[in-house]
């Protein structure tokens, strides 16, 4: 699997490999930003989240990862989305503990304390979660 | 994607080498569960060293094989953690892996050992003759 | 550019008496610089760059625009010249104030040398000064912006470093690991120490961590859950923790926040802590029977 290696901004995420992917490209990014192996994980487990739930909820979704650096800061974005029928109750989704799937339930209250910025939009036919971890530049 | 259970003596091993899906998660632990019956095994390690990325529905998985072989008699060891894995996992919030943690194999053995030795039911050490499958 | 020469007053007093504004100029950054230490500007270097300066500021009213302002793109040499002397005077030590005066100071003497020229004309007056207040001030702000970001980057720089040297993680045994904290715990300083931390510990395979908190001063409900993050992340490692040097305070601020910590051996002293790790790698320090003390 040597495309792991090659920069990539979009994934389509329609099973665990797709989720695999789009997690060494988030890494791949960050480390070239410079971000530390800690941050690194946070991010592939972000994604890991993020793209699960669209797998889980929705079938299929893209992962978008993205170089937002400006003069101050290297920053990365990442926007996860799909067409799934959406988050019914958005306030109760990201509260702790909270899960449908029967997953642990860190979902996206946890997925939130891994990043800095953290967005959600949701209606039916169209959820965007955005994160986003910036570092600053010396 | 199969995961391969390898038998020391009545201690099964396996590593989860990279991401499950729903369905190879469901298998594994069938997979598993059947062999601890089988086999009467007395402790099971979980080997995790190759997961880089260990999210909330991995965890669950891997929590829920280790309630699952409890409730079957064994003792369960989680070994290999990376440093940062366990560092998402409690930034997220995400509850202990329930199992306790070793760095390497050579310690889950030790430590198993040490418990399954201190179990009323053990009545003895050898099933040495008993090979890798 | 035009060589329109609406400036024509300014320009002719550039010209004509270059020698006696330069010497005017340097004399006003001297007086504001007379509190420097003498080591901090060699005066000769000094003269020439302003000497250098004028020639280029005379240059640039020489060709200013008969409409709108000067243009000074963040890429003009000139803009380069004085962000690179702007940063130089931060790393010496100079001040904000010091270092805009460099700049501003010919400001003042070349208004003063305009209006005692004797300009009739209150229009032609105006549109010198105004070019003075164009050129000078835009260089000021260049000068001035250039200082903050070289001054917030030596800053950061030592922070940076600072992070890095607070918290080392030192191996005090066999796998037993030993991290003081010492002063004020922020949110940078505990993920860099943390993540040192959980390294190490699965590097050496420490089973036993101490983590010894008698030189933390404050202990408040963010350092308690910085805290708690490490022990947690440190336990799931494998690891022992040996907690010590908290004082009563603390002991509230935790007991407060309904934070127990289950599974962790604390102790007062880190004499006790350190005897209680050892202990459990099945250890023990002892007198030597034959030592003569």
């Amino acid at each position: 699997m040597n495309t792991l290696t090659k920069y990539c901004d979009t994934v389509t995420v329609r099973n665990t490999s797709d989720i695999v992917l789009a997690r060494s490209c988030a890494r791949a990014l960050a480390a070239r930003l410079g971000f530390g192996k800690a941050d690194q994980t946070r991010l592939a487990t972000a994604v890991s989240e993020l793209t699960r739930n669209v797998i889980m909820y929705a079938g299929s979704g893209e992962c978008n990862v993205t170089d937002t650096s400006d003069a101050e800061f290297n920053r990365i974005e990442i926007t996860v989305k799909d067409h799934g029928p959406g988050i019914a109750d958005i306030e109760l989704a990201m509260q702790d503990g909270f899960s449908t799937g029967g997953s642990m339930g860190a979902g996206l209250a946890g997925t939130r304390r891994l990043v800095e910025d953290f967005s959600l939009e949701s209606a039916p036919g169209l959820t965007k979660v955005t994160v986003s971890l910036s570092l600053r530049r010396t | 994607m199969r995961i391969a259970i390898p038998r020391l003596g009545r201690i099964l091993l396996c590593a989860i080498q990279q991401d499950l899906s729903d369905d190879d998660a469901l298998e594994f632990q069938s997979n598993l569960l059947s062999t601890i019956a089988d086999v009467e095994a007395l402790g099971v390690v979980i080997d995790i060293s190759a997961l880089d990325v260990v999210d909330s529905f991995m965890a669950r998985v891997i929590n829920d094989t280790a309630s699952m072989a409890r409730l079957l008699g064994a003792e369960i060891i989680v070994c290999g953690i990376q440093p940062f894995v366990a560092l998402t996992l409690v930034e997220m919030g995400q509850g202990l892996l329930g199992a306790n943690c070793t760095f390497n194999l050579e310690q889950g053995l030790k430590t198993l050992q040490a418990r399954i030795a201190l179990r009323g039911d053990f009545t003895a050490t050898k099933d040495d003759d008993e090979h890798f499958d | 550019m035009s060589a329109h020469n609406h400036l024509a007053a300014l320009n002719l007093l550039l010209t004509t008496q270059r020698p006696e504004i330069l010497e005017k100029w340097t004399a006003e950054i001297l007086k504001s610089w007379s509190k420097r230490l003498p080591n901090t500007f060699n005066v000769s270097e000094m003269r020439l760059h302003t000497a250098q300066l004028l020639e280029q500021v005379s240059q640039i009213f020489a060709c200013y625009p008969t409409h709108g302002l000067w243009d000074f793109p963040e890429s003009h040499p000139l803009a380069l010249i004085m962000s690179e002397f702007s940063a130089s005077r931060a790393v010496a030590g100079f001040t904000p104030t010091e270092t805009a005066q460099y700049v501003m100071s010919l400001k003042s003497v070349l208004t003063l040398a305009l209006i005692r020229v004797g300009i009739t004309s209150a229009a032609e007056l105006e549109t010198n000064l105004s070019a003075v207040e164009d050129v000078i001030g835009r260089l000021t702000l260049v000068t001035f912006s250039a200082f903050v970001a070289t001054r917030e980057r030596i800053i950061l720089g030592q922070s940076a470093s600072l992070i890095d040297l607070s918290t080392p993680v030192i191996r005090l045994w066999d796998r037993v690991l030993l991290l003081p904290l010492v002063g004020v715990i922020d949110t940078a300083r505990a993920r860099k120490f943390t993540e040192n931390l959980l390294e190490a510990i699965t590097r050496y395979e420490a089973s036993v961590t101490v983590i010894d908190v008698t030189g933390v001063p404050v202990f408040d409900t963010a350092v308690a859950r910085h805290l708690m993050k490490t022990v947690d992340a440190a336990q799931l490692l494998g690891t022992r923790v040996v907690m010590t040097g908290l004082n009563p305070e603390g002991a509230l601020t935790l007991t407060k926040l309904g934070i127990t910590m289950p599974n962790v051996i604390t102790r007062a002293t880190l004499r006790t802590g350190v005897a209680e790790a050892l202990a459990l790698i099945g250890r023990r320090i002892v007198t030597i029977p034959s030592s003569q003390s």
